[in-house]
């Protein structure tokens, strides 16, 4: 089985600036893997060790993610080799387009599975993998919190609100990982070190004969207005301080 | 005309057509159903407000992933304008091969959805709550997936002169095998909807504490809630309970932070609160610049003195 692990490079958000016209600074923010993908990493990782195969990685982005310490990072997570797909455009695409570029990869690629995280870190809209798997006319299912491959299909259990659902997929197909479906490795000295010597794959768009053109459209991405909060804080436990919070709330309850 | 003329709408449950049949009159002259079920289910379409149903009759041995084929097929025939879904993981899933086989992408977890008759915008949050992000669809088909508690009209009246088409099913090209469902025992909670609520955060130090904060909930007649560490690192409470971004989106009266530091994958999902009460040991918290009263004491101390007064 043939299996290929989606990730995106997200800006650690903790490191996002909010500029006085409440636009957003990502440029001193730190680069790293979605963390949502490493879930999907190692389920492919794991999939692959019980049913034999390779396995592989797909990014897509903008030059940024042509970087060796992203690219160690993600390849001594266990895969076999790396598809990176580079090109201004991508930065900005949205799910249609994201996933068009990586169903194009794929199809070169070749595989029996492939498996997305639940959601990228940073627009978390979940729909790139339900995008994918459409387009590329597979079975297609999210919200997988366990993988058994079984002779050409894979038994998958989805986490859904009301139920767990038990399904028998036949291969091909797209999944998208709960993030508690596995406890991702921390990579070992051994691994990074193994990992620098693992095949990289850089493609452009036109190598894989597509174009991307949003079809929607983003206006503007700002920080929210903060609602005025009054502020009233108290210092300390005595009876006192918790007699006069409780006289500032106690109208509230 | 500040609507569009049409609007369709979808749930996983018939319990979420009547907060999106009167969310999508406020954006379109009409609202159409698309029902996977039979004729009651449709019926019932038509009193929430519907005008017409689309009726997909429920075969045997499917999941709901398995009418994406023949919604498809009906979507290219007649074109709606603008398609709302009541965001659930499946519905999550149907959206995007919606969205797929339409050539476009669906707006999702929206906050806000509006239309000056001609454009639809849709506005959601992104980099775990740092910003909202407005997003204009294309002339084409307008997708989008709405959770709970944003849609909070009157219920509309019943349309008189409704209408029930029936749409044959089309077999999908692919199919996965149902093999098992099993109920979660999860707990049914609708934080969405709670009124007063009191969240727990890595302030309490273990498990047995958190009956702490549950007494100060009880006592005050509040949902218990928590941020997502304390729900999916820690499971000391069901997920349904933890706030936040990825997890449930609050407007209660009054939200009850314990131990709650503040960081704003969190706070945004409370952002909306009337009013912030908060309890902290670290008086450099950033909860207490989000906070209308707030308390720098440990909580271990002052909860208890704070439970006896009430």
């Amino acid at each position: 089985m043939n299996v290929i692990a989606c990730y995106k490079i997200v800006p650690e958000e903790q490191d996002i600036m909010v500029k006085s016209d409440r636009t957003l600074d990502t440029s001193k923010a730190e680069l790293k893997l979605g963390q949502y993908d490493l879930p999907a990493i190692e389920a492919a990782v794991n999939a692959v060790q019980e049913s034999g195969g390779k396995v592989s990685l797909l990014s897509a982005g903008g030059k940024e993610i042509d970087n060796s310490k992203l690219i160690k990072g993600a390849l001594s997570r266990g895969p076999d080799d790396l598809y990176l797909i580079i090109d201004p455009a991508i930065k900005e695409a949205d799910a249609n387009q994201t996933a068009a570029v990586l169903a194009a990869a794929a199809r070169k690629i070749g595989f029996d599975l492939i498996i997305c995280g639940e959601g990228s870190s940073d627009i978390y809209a979940m729909q790139v993998g339900a995008q994918l798997g459409e387009q590329l006319g597979v079975n297609v299912f999210n919200a997988v919190k366990n993988i058994k491959p079984q002779n050409g299909a894979i038994v998958i259990e989805r986490s859904l609100e009301q139920e767990i659902e038990v399904l028998e997929a036949p291969l091909p197909a797209v999944i998208s990982v709960t993030t508690d479906i596995n406890l991702p490795r921390i990579p070992q000295l051994k691994e990074i070190l193994a990992a620098g010597k693992k095949p990289v794959t850089k493609w452009g768009l036109s190598e894989l004969g597509v174009t991307v053109a949003n079809p929607v459209e983003v206006v503007s991405t700002l920080a929210p207005e903060c609602k005025e909060r009054k502020q009233i804080i108290l210092e300390g436990d005595s009876d006192d301080i918790i007699d006069s919070f409780l006289q500032n709330i106690r109208k509230e309850l | 005309m500040n609507k569009v003329s049409n609007c369709w709408i979808f749930g996983e449950s018939a319990a979420a057509l009547p907060d999106l049949v009167s969310g999508a009159l406020e954006l379109a002259e009409s609202v159409d159903a698309v029902i996977v079920g039979d004729k009651t289910e449709a019926a019932k379409a038509l009193q929430a407000g519907c005008g017409k149903v689309y009726l997909i009759a429920e075969q045997g041995d499917t999941i709901l992933e398995d009418y994406c084929a023949t919604i498809q097929a009906l979507i290219a025939r007649e074109k709606p304008r603008l398609f709302i879904l009541k965001t659930t993981k499946r519905t999550r899933l149907i959206a995007g091969r919606l969205a797929a086989a339409a050539r476009t992408s669906v707006i999702t977890d929206i906050t806000n959805l509006s239309t000056d008759g001609k454009t639809i915008t849709g506005e959601h949050m992104v980099y775990g709550g740092s910003a909202h992000r407005l997003e204009k669809c294309g002339d084409g088909l307008c997708l989008a997936l709405v959770g709970e508690g944003i849609f909070t009209g009157p219920p509309a009246p019943a349309v008189s002169a409704g209408e029930i088409i029936e749409i044959a099913f089309i077999e999908p090209p692919r199919k996965a095998k149902l093999l098992e469902r099993k109920p979660i025992a999860g707990e049914a909670v609708n934080l969405a909807v709670a009124k007063k609520v009191v969240g727990i955060g890595r302030g309490i130090q273990k498990k047995e504490d958190v009956a702490l904060a549950q007494a100060l909930a009880q006592a005050l007649g509040a949902e218990i809630a928590c941020t997502r560490p304390i729900a999916e690192g820690e499971n000391w409470l069901a997920r349904e309970r933890y706030i936040g971004v990825s997890g449930a989106m609050l407007k209660p009266d009054y939200y009850f932070a314990i131990g709650i530091s503040g960081q704003i994958q969190h706070m945004v999902g409370v952002n909306n609160a009337k009013t912030i009460i908060s309890i902290n040991s670290d008086k450099n918290a950033p909860i207490f610049k989000l906070s209308d009263y707030g308390l720098v004491a440990d909580l271990y101390s002052a909860l208890p003195k704070l439970m006896e007064k009430l």
